[in-house]
């Protein structure tokens, strides 16, 4: 009888607390949104089970190894424990993400056009404006965020999930978790939250601007681009060289066509393997404790405005752009870039389609998207030199 | 004004201004290179095309959907 007593008093319903529960109810929301909704599935269906792994009482996913005193192992400690650190504190796994992003990525109509950039330098008003928003938020007394809090919370702007996973786990691990989940779910969200400001910023007649077909880019401009990239970062911001040395890595061996196999790998099984063990980890950060608190609220909203006023000075930029360039430039193409590569793009294809249906951006919008890629990864150099991550 | 809004600002003024500087950089470099590439090589090499011979396979098909249609104008 006694033993029955330990069995269920070891049971998980005897130790279910509340916060736990609820966590667990989280996660199961956050796999509902991935299945049913197709929210970034990808990401959010790891997240969810992760988050629902890490909230199961004594089952110890998370739990750290325990070393008697002459270092022998006692209890060798949680699966999702020895992921994370490896993975993500080391911040090794959204480097490989960004590996094999750059693999994927098409540098060309970017390339054709290159002043496309500055619309993918101006959507990261989103980031640095939120990161604003959170210290007045501090300020106010309404939450108790610092500077570096503030700088993850920001990055989210950046819609660039490796991204901000990166920042996150340098500058704000504990609020890691709310960060990327916020990050994730907003990138899907992003066909909903762009129109409408799409058109609040532009009238019918810009929306209608058609632009000039892009030139065709040679296979050599693809290649030196990437080390052209990685040798200015090297020369005047080594912070970013984490980011994007592997970005360009990744995209240097799809374009110089030599080592099919390994950009095959980076783009496939390498970041396929990564994205599990990196949702699986981010789900972990979210126990009841770090993610049920007024926090986790803040960082939401704060996230939803970097999105919309990237989004708007992306947009603003690209006027400004219009009404200087000699060639018409559509304004709508400013929203794409805030990165969600390339979601951000058909949206703006979308709009500019709904305003004339003869009129395709889907490839003029590539440029500043991927642009916002290289815009958001040189923010987060800066934040992390800035405050020393 | 707080020290922590300060802070924030002063953030947001080195970074915004970073990374313009940067992308501006960037965008230089990428307009002198592709020039100098245009310059060396006068006509940019066309894309490799994929798959730019036709198959015997349909030529054969092309070949016979001809004939059969020479046949059925011809044939009455």
């Amino acid at each position: 009888m006694d033993k029955l007593n330990i069995l269920l008093s070891e049971s998980g319903l005897a130790n279910l607390t509340l916060p736990q529960l609820t966590m667990i109810i989280v996660g199961l929301v956050l796999i509902y949104l991935a299945i049913n909704k197709r929210f970034e599935p990808l990401l959010l269906l790891p997240i969810g089970f992760g988050a629902i792994l890490v909230n199961i009482p004594g089952a110890g996913m998370y739990a750290a190894p325990v070393m008697d005193a002459e270092g022998h192992v006692v209890s060798a400690g949680g699966l999702l424990y020895y992921i994370y650190h490896v993975g993500i504190e080391s911040g090794v796994f959204p480097l490989l993400i960004f590996m094999g992003v750059g693999a994927m990525t098409d540098f060309g109509p970017m390339l054709a056009n290159p002043k496309t950039l500055f619309l993918g330098a101006a959507a990261q008003f989103g980031i640095f404006g939120t990161i604003i928003g959170a210290v007045w938020m501090s300020s106010m007394g309404w939450m108790d965020f610092s500077l570096a809090d503030a700088a993850a919370i920001g990055i989210i702007g950046g819609a660039d999930g490796p991204t901000s996973i990166f920042v996150a786990s340098r500058l704000a691990p504990d609020l890691l978790g709310a960060i990327a989940v916020s990050a994730y779910s907003y990138m899907a969200l992003v066909p909903l939250i762009q129109p409408p400001i799409m058109r609040a910023l532009t009238t019918k007649a810009e929306r209608e601007i058609t632009m000039t077909q892009l030139r065709v880019v040679s296979k050599r401009e693809k290649i030196i681009f990437p080390i052209m990239v990685l040798i200015v970062v090297a020369f005047f911001l080594p912070s970013a060289a984490p980011l994007l040395g592997m970005f360009c890595f990744g995209n240097l061996m799809k374009e110089c066509g030599v080592v099919d196999r390994l950009s095959d790998t980076a783009q496939n099984a390498l970041m396929n393997t990564v994205t599990i063990f990196l949702g699986l980890a981010v789900g972990s950060k979210l126990s009841a404790d770090a993610f049920l608190n007024l926090e986790t609220l803040g960082i939401l909203l704060l996230g939803l405005a970097a999105f919309c006023v990237g989004t708007a000075t992306g947009l603003l930029m690209a006027k400004a752009m219009n009404a200087m360039s000699k060639t018409p430039i559509n304004p709508l193409i400013g929203s794409a870039g805030v990165s969600a590569v390339p979601m951000a793009a058909r949206v703006t294809n979308k709009v500019g389609l709904e305003a004339n249906n003869q009129n395709f951006l889907l490839m003029h919008a590539m440029g500043p998207n991927v642009a916002g890629v290289v815009g958001s990864a040189v923010a987060a150099g800066v934040l992390l030199s800035f405050l020393g991550g | 004004m707080s020290e922590l809004m300060l802070g924030g600002l002063n953030l947001m003024l080195l970074g915004m201004g970073t990374v313009f500087v940067f992308l501006t950089i960037l965008v230089i470099g990428t307009t002198i290179m592709s020039r100098l590439i245009m310059r060396w090589h006068d006509a940019p090499e066309p894309e490799p095309k994929r798959g730019g011979r036709p198959k015997p396979k349909d030529d054969l098909s092309e070949v016979a959907a001809v004939a059969a249609a020479v046949k059925a104008v011809h044939g009455h």
